[in-house]
C-alpha cells in the first residue's frame, strides 16, 4: 500500500447498466478498482473490466443508479480490490464488498489480500482426507464432508436449504484433534430475514466467536453479488493457510451470484451461452470452487459447501450442472420429501459425496461406516422400487421381505433422516441410526457388511 | 358311605390339582413379573442414561453459548477502546500537522508532490489547488514548472496540493489529508501494535 493515489477522469463516454465508460485514460490496468464519485460526492466502488484504446469499462458494485455522465468521475486506485485480515475478523459481520455493519471499527488487518486470490499451485496440492462432522446424520452417515472438499446442496425455491446451512454452521467441528476450526459463512442476495435469521442462529448459539459472516441482501445491488464469495474466500484462506485453521465456507445462494454474471454479460453485449448465462460460467465458476483445499505442508484446510437453487427444480438447468461438474460430489434436497415434512429433505439417491471413503473408517469415524453406509443405500433403494411397487399391485401383493423393505424406508425417513434443527448428534449416535434402521431386516439381507460388524452392532427388532 | 368317601376323594383331588395349578399360575407369574421387572429395569437404566446423556449435552451447548459470546463481548469493547485511542492519536498527529511550520522542508515536500502529481497526470498543463495557509509556498514554486498555474479559489485541507488538467478531464489529490486517509489502514496497525494489539 502506497500513500500515492491514482488519477481521477471526469469524462464518462457513457453508462450501460451496471458499467461505466471512461474515456481518455492511460495506464489503467485490469481488475484495477475504481472509486466513481457522484455529482454530490457520494463514492462508489468498482473495477476494471476491459481497457483498450484510451477507454476503460469500469463495473460498479454498488450499481449505477442515480449516476449521470456529467458530474460523474472516476479514480483509478492503482491497485486491485483487496481484504484487510488479520484474527479480528472471527466474529464480525460484513457486507457484501467486506465492510463491517456490526457498528465495530474496520479490522485492524495484519495483511492486505488481493480478492482474486493466488492460484493454489497443483503440485502442492494436498488430497483431502478426514473427517468434518457437521451434526447432521444425513451427512455425516452417508454424504461425508472431508477437509478440503467442495460438497455442493442442490436445493429448489422455498426449500429449507438456508435452515440447513445455518445450523451446519453453528454444529461443524473436526473431531478428534485439538486443531482450531471456522466458519466463514457467505450470504448472497439473501433476504433480509433470513440474513437476520443466519446472523442470530449463530450469535444465539455461540458459534459467532468462530464465524465470519458477510451479507449481501437481496435489495443490495445485485454487482456487489460479484464480490461477496471472493471477499468470504479470502478470509477463508488466510485463517486457513496463515493462521492454520480449518475452515468451513458456506456460500448461500450460488444461483444469485450466476445471476449477476448474466446481468453484466448482457451489459457487456456478450454472446450469450444457455439461458443467457455466459459461455465462460463454467470458468468463472471454478474460480470460486477451486479455491477449496489443503495444501502440503500448511496446517489448515478450506472445505467449500455452496448452497444454490436450482431453478423448477431442473438438475440440468446450468448452474447446477456445470457446479457439478468442478465439485466433489452433491447433496440433493428432494422436493417430495419437503412436502412430507421431512428434514433435512436429502434425496440421497441422487447425492453423492465422491471424496467420502477418504474421511471415514477405522481411526477417522468407525471401521464400519463405509459398509453401513452402502447397505443404507441398498436398502432405502428397494424400498423405494418396493415402494413403486405397491402403488401398483398394492400391499397384498407384496412379500414379507418386501414389506420389511416398506418398513425401513419409512424408518429411514423417520427415524435416520428427520432430525431437529437444533439436534446435533455424533457421528457414534448417527452410525447407531443406521444400524437401527436396517436392523429391520433380517440379517440374511445385510449383504454389505461384513459378519463381524452384523455380530457387533445388529440389534433384531 | 362307600359313595361319601368316594366323594370326598374326588373333591381332594379337585381341591390338589386346582392348589397345584393356582401354585403353578403363581409361580409363573412371579416368574413373569420378574422378567417384566428385570426388563423394566434395563429400559428404565437406558431411559436415565439417556435423560442424563441428553441433559449433560444440552448443558454443554448452554455453556458453550455463555462462554462464546461473552468471550465475543469482551472481545468488542476492547476493540472499541483501541479504536477510540487510535482515534485520538490521529487527532493529535491532525492537529500536530495543522500548526506545522511551513519553512523550508516543507518547501520541498510541496515540490516533490508537484513533481509526483505532474509525472502521475501525465502533462505539465496543469491547474493547481492549495489552502490558503500554502499559497505563498506553491507560487514561490511555479517557475520551476513551466505551464502550471495556481487557482485563487482556495481549498480546505491539512496541506499539499490537489492538481487538474487545463482541460479539466484529469484530476489528482495529492493533499496531506487523502495521503493519510490512503495510508490510514496502516498507521492503525503501528499505532494498535503499540497497545499490544
Amino acid at each position: 500500500m502506497s500513500a500515492q493515489g491514482g488519477v481521477q477522469y471526469s469524462k464518462i463516454a457513457e453508462i450501460k447498466g451496471p458499467l461505466v465508460i471512461v474515456d481518455g485514460v492511460e495506464s489503467v490496468a485490469f481488475d484495477e478498482l475504481v472509486e466513481i464519485q457522484t455529482t454530490d460526492g457520494q463514492r462508489r466502488l468498482g473495477k476494471v473490466l476491459e481497457v483498450g484504446n484510451r477507454k476503460a469499462i469500469v463495473q460498479v458494485f454498488e450499481g449505477t443508479t442515480g449516476l449521470s455522465v456529467s458530474g460523474t468521475s472516476a479514480k483509478f486506485v492503482g491497485k486491485v480490490m483487496e481484504m484487510p485480515v488479520s484474527e479480528q475478523v472471527l466474529g464480525r459481520v460484513f457486507d457484501g464488498l467486506g465492510r463491517p455493519i456490526d457498528g465495530l471499527p474496520d479490522p485492524i488487518a495484519e495483511k492486505f489480500i488481493d480478492i482474486n486470490g493466488a492460484p493454489m499451485n497443483p503440485e502442492q496440492r494436498e488430497y483431502p482426507r478426514d473427517f468434518i462432522q457437521t451434526g447432521v446424520s444425513v451427512i455425516d452417515g452417508m454424504l461425508t464432508l472431508v477437509r478440503g472438499q467442495k460438497l455442493p446442496i442442490f436445493s429448489g425455491s422455498g426449500m429449507s436449504h438456508n435452515i440447513l446451512a445455518a445450523q451446519i454452521a453453528r454444529q461443524a467441528a473436526v473431531v478428534g484433534t485439538s486443531d482450531e476450526f471456522a466458519v466463514v459463512f457467505a450470504a448472497i442476495g439473501v433476504q433480509y430475514s433470513e440474513a437476520e435469521y443466519f446472523r442470530r442462529s449463530l450469535e444465539e448459539s455461540g458459534a459467532l466467536k468462530r464465524s465470519v459472516l458477510f451479507l449481501n441482501l437481496a435489495d443490495d445491488p445485485a454487482i456487489e453479488r460479484i464480490i461477496t464469495p471472493r471477499v468470504a474466500l479470502t478470509v477463508a484462506e488466510y485463517l486457513a493457510y496463515d493462521l492454520g485453521m480449518h475452515v468451513l465456507v458456506i456460500l448461500t445462494d450460488m444461483t444469485n451470484y450466476a445471476e449477476a454474471l448474466r446481468e453484466i454479460s448482457a451489459a457487456r453485449e456478450e454472446v450469450p451461452g444457455r439461458k443467457g448465462y455466459p459461455g465462460y460460467l463454467y470458468t468463472d465458476l471454478s474460480t470460486i470452487y477451486e479455491r477449496a483445499g489443503r495444501l502440503r505442508d500448511k496446517k489448515g484446510s478450506v472445505t467449500q459447501m455452496p448452497i444454490l437453487t436450482m431453478p423448477s427444480d431442473d438438475i440440468t438447468h446450468p448452474i447446477p450442472d456445470l457446479t457439478g461438474y468442478i465439485t466433489e460430489g452433491q447433496i440433493v434436497l428432494g422436493r417430495d420429501l419437503f412436502r412430507q415434512g421431512v428434514y433435512p429433505p436429502v434425496n440421497i439417491l441422487m447425492s453423492l459425496s465422491r471424496i467420502m471413503k477418504d474421511g471415514i473408517g477405522e481411526g477417522r469415524t468407525r471401521g464400519d461406516h463405509q459398509e453401513i453406509s452402502n447397505q443404507n443405500y441398498d436398502a432405502y433403494s428397494r424400498a423405494q422400487e418396493v415402494r413403486a411397487l405397491a402403488g401398483i399391485v398394492g400391499k397384498a401383493g407384496l412379500t414379507g421381505v418386501d414389506l420389511k423393505y416398506l418398513e425401513v424406508g419409512d424408518g429411514f425417513e423417520k427415524e435416520f433422516l428427520t432430525q431437529g434443527v437444533d439436534e446435533n448428534r455424533t457421528i457414534e449416535e448417527t452410525l447407531g441410526l443406521q444400524w437401527k434402521v436396517v436392523s429391520l431386516l433380517p440379517k440374511n439381507e445385510l449383504t454389505k457388511v461384513k459378519d463381524k460388524f452384523i455380530d457387533q452392532y445388529y440389534k433384531e427388532r | 358311605m362307600g359313595v361319601d368317601s368316594a366323594l370326598e376323594r374326588t373333591v381332594e383331588k379337585i381341591l390338589q390339582n386346582t392348589e397345584q395349578q393356582i401354585v403353578s399360575s403363581l409361580k409363573e407369574a412371579l416368574k413373569s413379573s420378574q422378567a417384566t421387572l428385570a426388563n423394566s429395569q434395563a429400559t428404565l437404566e437406558q431411559e436415565h442414561d439417556k435423560i442424563l446423556a441428553e441433559g449433560k449435552k444440552e448443558a454443554e451447548k448452554l455453556e458453550k453459548q455463555i462462554i462464546g459470546n461473552a468471550d465475543l463481548d469482551s472481545r468488542n469493547k476492547q476493540l472499541l477502546l483501541v479504536e477510540e485511542s487510535i482515534e485520538k492519536v490521529f487527532e493529535k498527529a491532525i492537529a500536530k500537522l495543522q500548526s506545522a511550520e511551513r519553512g523550508s522542508d516543507y518547501s520541498k515536500l510541496i515540490s516533490s508532490l508537484l513533481q509526483e502529481s505532474i509525472d502521475t497526470i501525465g502533462t505539465s498543463e496543469i491547474i493547481i489547488q492549495t489552502n490558503s495557509k500554502d499559497k505563498s509556498v506553491v507560487q514561490s514554486l511555479l517557475s520551476k514548472f513551466s505551464g502550471a498555474t495556481l487557482s485563487s479559489d482556495a481549498i480546505e485541507c491539512l496541506g499539499g496540493i490537489r492538481v487538474q488538467s487545463k482541460d479539466g478531464t484529469m484530476k489528482f489529490d495529492n493533499t496531506i489529508d487523502a495521503r493519510l486517509d490512503r495510508l490510514k489502514p496502516l498507521i492503525r496497525k503501528d499505532i494498535a501494535s503499540k497497545f499490544g494489539r
